[in-house]
C-alpha cells in the first residue's frame, strides 16, 4: 500500500532550515522532531504539558512540543536546542549553565536553556522573581533549581557585558 | 469561524475544536476525548484588543493568555484579568492556551484526568459509568471547574459572544456555566466563543485576584478568588462589590452575601474580615485534588480577606503614592 496514505505533506522551518515531510495528522511536533528528524535534544518528559522538557521556541516564544501537532506548526519559525549554538560556539546562556554547574542529569536542560533564552531576549535584566516565573513550568528532578537560577543571572550578565563591548 | 462552527454542528461530525490545544491534547492522550477529526484554530489570527467608544473592552477569544496579560489595554482597564491570565499554568502553556479555551475548560478530577487503563476497573460518572472513585459512596460526579480567568471575568460582569448554528449570540459569562460536573459549559455543538466583552471601567474601582495552589506552574488552583469593589466618589465607601471564587464547584461561584456585607461600608479591616468570614460560610466548597472541605473553606476565608485588602490598598489613606491617582 501507499506509504503516504493518511499522511499530510508538511513543510516545517526548523532551526532556519526548511524541512518537507509526510506526517500523520495526529503526530505531535515532538514526535516529528525526535523520531523523524533525529533532533533528540528536545526531550519527552510527561507528554502532558506539565514538565517543560519538550520546550521549543516557536516564533521566539517558548511552547510545548508535546502539545503541538506538527501539522499546525507550518509557516512558523521553530528553534530547538540544536539550533542555538553556532557549530561548537555555545551561546551565553549555554555557557552560563555550564559555568554555574546548572546541569546535573541534563534531561531538563534543553527546555530550561530555551526558556531562559526567550526570557533574556524579552527582559535583559530579570529579577529572581522574573526568573522563577519564567521557569515555573520546568521540572528538574535532580532539584538543582538554585544553580539554574544563578545560571540565568550569570547569562544575563554575560549578555549585557558582550553587548557593551560591541 | 463560521466554517468551523458548521463542521462541528453536523450531527455525525465527531469533531473537536482546538484553539491552543493545551486542554484537548492531554485529554486525547488520556483517552478522555476521542474525536475522529480535529478542527484547529491555529491558523486564525487573534484580533487586537479593542476599546469601544463606550469604554468597554473587547477581547478576541483566540488571544493567548500571555497576550491578554501583556496587553496594555487589559492592564489599564482590567488589571484583575491580567493577574488572572498570568496565574494560569506555566509560561509555555500561556503562550499556547487561549482566553476562550480557558473559559471552556472541562471540569477536572484527580481520578478523571489521568489514564484509566490499569488503575480502575470500571468507568466513573464522568466517563459515562456509574461510580465515583473520589467519593466512593457518592451518587454523582464531583469534578471541579478550575479555569482561573472565569471568576475574574464574572466579577467584571463580562459577556461572551459566540458563533453557532443560531448565528451570533451574546450571554453574560455567568450563564455559560451550568454547575453540572458532567457538562460544565452550556455551549451546544457548533457554538464557539468568539469574543469576550468587558463593560466600561467606572471611575473608582478596587480589584484584585489571587490564586492559591501549592505548586504554582505545575498545578491547577486549589482556590482562586477575584474581587471587584465599585467605590463612591469619596474613593473610600464601597457602593457594590462582587466576589467570585473558582475551583470549588463545577462552576465559578459568587459569594453574594459577602458582597452585601461590603456594600455601603468603608472596607476597613473589620468589614473585610466580616466579608471574608461570610464568604467562607456561604460557599460550601467541593473537596478536590486532596484538599478537604474544611481546608478549602479556610482557604476561601484567608484568600478573600487577602484579596480585599490587596484591592483596597491603592485607596488606603496611608498609601501616599496613589492619593492623587
Amino acid at each position: 500500500m501507499d506509504e503516504y496514505a493518511g499522511k499530510m505533506l508538511i513543510q516545517l522551518n526548523i532551526n532556519g532550515e526548511l524541512v518537507s515531510l509526510a506526517a500523520e495528522p495526529q503526530e505531535t511536533l515532538l514526535d516529528v522532531l525526535r523520531d523523524r528528524l533525529g533532533l533528540t535534544g528536545t526531550k519527552e518528559g510527561c507528554g502532558m504539558g506539565e514538565c517543560g522538557t519538550c520546550t521549543v521556541l516557536i516564533d521566539d516564544k517558548p511552547q510545548l512540543a508535546c502539545l503541538l501537532l506538527a501539522v499546525e506548526c507550518q509557516r512558523q519559525a521553530i528553534i530547538t536546542i540544536e539550533g542555538l549554538s553556532k557549530g561548537r560556539q555555545l551561546t551565553s546562556v549555554q555557557e552560563a549553565f555550564l559555568d554555574e554547574g546548572a546541569v546535573q542529569c541534563g534531561f531538563c536542560t534543553p527546555g530550561m536553556v530555551l526558556a531562559t533564552t526567550a526570557l533574556l531576549t524579552e527582559n535583559g535584566q530579570p529579577s529572581e522573581e522574573d526568573i522563577q516565573k519564567a521557569l515555573e513550568g520546568h521540572l528538574c528532578r535532580c532539584t538543582g533549581y538554585n544553580k539554574i537560577v544563578s545560571a540565568v543571572q550569570l547569562a544575563s550578565k554575560k549578555i549585557n557585558l558582550s553587548e557593551k563591548h560591541k | 469561524m463560521a466554517e468551523a462552527s458548521r463542521l462541528l454542528a453536523r450531527p455525525d461530525s465527531k469533531a473537536s475544536l482546538a484553539a491552543g490545544g493545551t486542554e484537548l491534547l492531554p485529554r486525547m492522550k488520556y483517552g478522555l476525548a476521542t474525536p475522529q477529526k480535529l478542527i484547529s484554530l491555529k491558523g486564525v489570527a487573534a484580533a487586537a484588543p479593542a476599546l469601544a467608544t463606550d469604554g468597554s473592552v473587547g477581547l478576541d477569544a483566540l488571544m493567548t493568555l500571555n497576550a491578554v496579560a501583556a496587553s496594555s489595554l487589559v492592564r489599564e482597564n482590567t488589571p484583575l484579568l491580567a493577574a488572572a491570565a498570568i496565574s494560569v499554568g506555566s509560561n509555555e502553556i500561556r503562550n499556547m492556551a487561549t482566553l476562550g479555551g480557558n473559559l471552556c475548560q472541562d471540569s477536572r478530577c484527580l481520578y478523571y484526568n489521568q489514564s484509566h487503563d490499569f488503575q480502575f476497573t470500571a468507568p466513573c460518572f464522568k466517563r459515562g459509568g456509574n461510580r465515583c472513585y473520589f467519593i466512593p459512596e457518592g451518587k454523582k460526579c464531583w469534578a471541579v471547574f478550575m479555569a482561573d480567568t472565569a471568576p475574574a471575568l464574572i466579577c467584571l460582569e463580562a459577556k461572551v459572544h459566540f458563533t453557532g448554528p443560531n448565528g451570533l449570540l451574546t450571554i453574560p459569562l455567568e450563564q455559560l456555566y451550568s454547575n453540572d460536573p458532567l457538562r460544565p459549559v452550556t455551549l451546544a455543538p457548533g457554538e464557539i466563543i468568539s469574543r469576550v466583552m468587558i463593560p466600561a471601567r467606572p471611575m473608582h474601582r478596587a480589584e484584585a485576584f489571587a490564586k492559591f495552589s501549592w505548586r504554582r506552574g505545575f498545578e491547577f488552583s486549589a482556590v482562586s478568588v477575584a474581587a471587584v469593589l465599585d467605590l463612591e466618589a469619596d474613593r473610600q465607601t464601597c457602593r457594590s462589590a462582587r466576589i467570585a471564587i473558582g475551583s470549588i464547584a463545577a462552576a465559578p461561584l459568587q459569594a453574594q452575601k459577602a458582597g452585601t456585607v461590603l456594600a455601603g461600608e468603608r472596607p476597613n479591616d473589620k468589614v473585610i474580615t466580616a466579608a471574608a468570614e461570610q464568604a467562607a460560610m456561604e460557599i460550601r466548597p467541593v473537596p478536590h485534588h486532596g484538599y478537604s472541605r474544611a481546608y478549602l473553606s479556610e482557604c476561601i476565608r484567608v484568600q478573600v480577606r487577602r484579596v480585599l485588602h490587596a484591592a483596597m490598598k491603592p485607596f488606603s489613606k496611608h498609601n501616599g503614592r496613589n492619593q492623587h491617582g
